[in-house]
């Protein structure tokens, strides 16, 4: 006999709103509907008042954890219409800005996963492990979260000491390589609660159109640092994790591997910081008619903007963007179906969902 | 060569892509949306997104937009009234892009449903980005 239950959208195992209705037969989901929309802000239509600086600061609020990936896609797109290139040490800070958010995105991820695993230590750890990590971040910016570095043509803020703060990030390594990494990838209780629970096929994620960490765990090798390179990715040495099982345990390993690479990128910019401006100061520019097209690869995979200006007009004539959750969430009905209703949690947490982002 | 090349071929179209705003454009008046989704489907390209823009005068202009192998190619459809063929039975990767549009700027996708609203409560379509409704 089948029967609904309704998860969400307020929901102890949610950290924002949403919902799934799962239809279980016994302890099995056979199906499940997915709701989006409780947070909706219409920032699309917002941008649409706002200048070249408040649009910024806007976007900035698309996501609380990943905001700088939003500013900076953002201002990459702006810099297209206004053929504004950052100097190179900008370049290299927005790189190291990444990478830390990246840091700050999963490590808070594996807090959340681990609770969810019952495994709560290692919530504790993590949770203790990503304050360093903000430290690192507010040591650069001034700020914990929506760091304000972005600008039209470089960043707002220089890091002047670099090596304080390599420093930073090789403890922040040290300890990430001592304890998240080892007990995420060899752990028996980690193991046994996510292996072969909540499996993506590669042939699903690629027709749903999943992008990230979590295309990756499915096998589809894909990064927009290595596929079509931005900011100072081109110059940094680093590898791409991808697994083939598509299980909540192959997005674990997927992003565990990420902290090591993200911290391996991390050494490789501060130590090569390059001397220079942050910013194209006192450069003149203006928008030209058109519509420019950029993409990062956030913490949660590809956000894309779509930027489009009149020439002389104050505010864009249209922003579009696309978040990495919004295209991967989708596949979270494919995820569930089959599982345990236990397992439920754990598997739509295993996606890192930023609902914030989905409804923008 | 690269993957993207052969598309235009494919498609049985002899223009070459241009190149801008960060995009491989493929321009020409002979595009079939539902065409380019079974050879993007094929090529095993990824549907990125779907821009919609509501157009000074009249109508809609829809960009889709698909990755192969890093490379972000752009397809512009020019809408006179308000609907196009979905391509959601081709590409899944397209449902709640042309939802959300559907949403947004009252843009009927012909072939599918597109309700109930995906991100917004009621049944007010075009609220939030067509200007008449603004």
């Amino acid at each position: 006999m089948s029967y609904k239950i309704p998860m969400g959208p307020y929901h102890p195992a949610l950290e924002e709103p949403y919902k799934l209705d799962l239809v279980c037969t016994g302890e099995t989901v056979s199906e499940a509907k997915l709701n989006v929309g409780f947070n909706f802000r219409n920032m699309e239509h917002l941008a649409e008042a706002r200048n070249h600086i408040q649009v910024i600061a806007l976007m900035e609020r698309v996501c609380g954890i990943c905001s700088n990936v939003h500013t900076q896609t953002l201002c990459q797109a702006m810099e297209g219409l206004t053929g504004l290139t950052p100097p190179p040490r900008a370049m290299y800070i927005r790189t190291i800005m990444d990478e830390l958010e990246r840091l700050h995105s999963h490590t808070l991820w594996a807090g959340v996963a681990a609770k969810l695993m019952g495994f709560k230590t290692m919530f504790m750890h993590c949770f203790e492990l990503r304050e360093a990590v903000m430290d690192i971040l507010q040591a650069i910016s001034g700020n914990r979260v929506n760091y304000s570095m972005n600008r039209i043509g470089g960043v707002n803020r220089d890091i002047e000491d670099p090596a304080a703060i390599l420093r930073m990030v090789e403890a922040v390594e040290k300890e990430m390589a001592r304890t998240i990494v080892p007990i995420f990838t060899t752990s028996t209780t980690a193991r046994y609660r996510c292996a072969g629970v909540g499996v993506l096929s590669h042939e699903k994620a690629v027709a749903v159109g999943v992008v990230g960490p979590n295309a990756r765990a499915s096998g589809v090798a894909q990064d927009i640092r290595r596929a079509a390179p931005y900011a100072a990715y081109e110059e940094m040495e680093f590898d791409v994790p991808v697994q083939t099982s598509g299980d909540v345990s192959a997005r674990v390993l997927v992003r565990a591997l990420e902290i090591l690479e993200s911290c391996r990128i991390l050494r490789q910019a501060l130590s090569k910081l390059p001397p220079g401006e942050i910013h194209t100061e006192g450069e003149k520019f203006q928008f030209i008619t058109g519509t420019s097209v950029s993409r990062t690869e956030g913490p949660r995979g590809e956000a894309i903007y779509s930027v489009s200006w009149k020439e002389g007009s104050k505010y864009p004539a249209r922003l579009h963007v696309r978040t990495p959750t919004y295209a991967t969430m989708p596949a979270v009905r494919y995820m569930v179906m089959g599982a345990r209703l236990a397992d439920t949690p754990l598997i739509q947490a295993s996606i890192d969902p930023c609902y914030s982002c989905t409804d923008r | 060569m690269s993957a993207i090349d052969n598309i235009p071929q494919k498609l049985g179209i002899s223009d070459p892509w241009v190149q801008q705003g960060g995009v491989y454009w493929l321009v020409s008046n002979s595009l079939n949306i539902r065409a380019i989704a079974a050879v993007m489907g094929e090529c095993h390209a990824r549907l990125v997104t779907i821009t919609a823009f509501q157009l000074p005068e009249q109508g809609f202009r829809l960009d889709y937009h698909w990755d192969l192998e890093g490379k972000l190619m752009g397809f512009s459809f020019q809408l006179a009234g308000n609907s196009i063929e979905s391509i959601y039975d081709l590409c899944e990767a397209a449902d709640w892009i042309e939802r959300e549009i559907h949403d947004h700027y009252a843009v009927e996708f012909l072939g599918r449903e597109c309700e109930p609203l995906l991100l917004r409560t009621g049944d007010t379509l075009g609220a939030n980005l067509r200007e008449e409704t603004k």
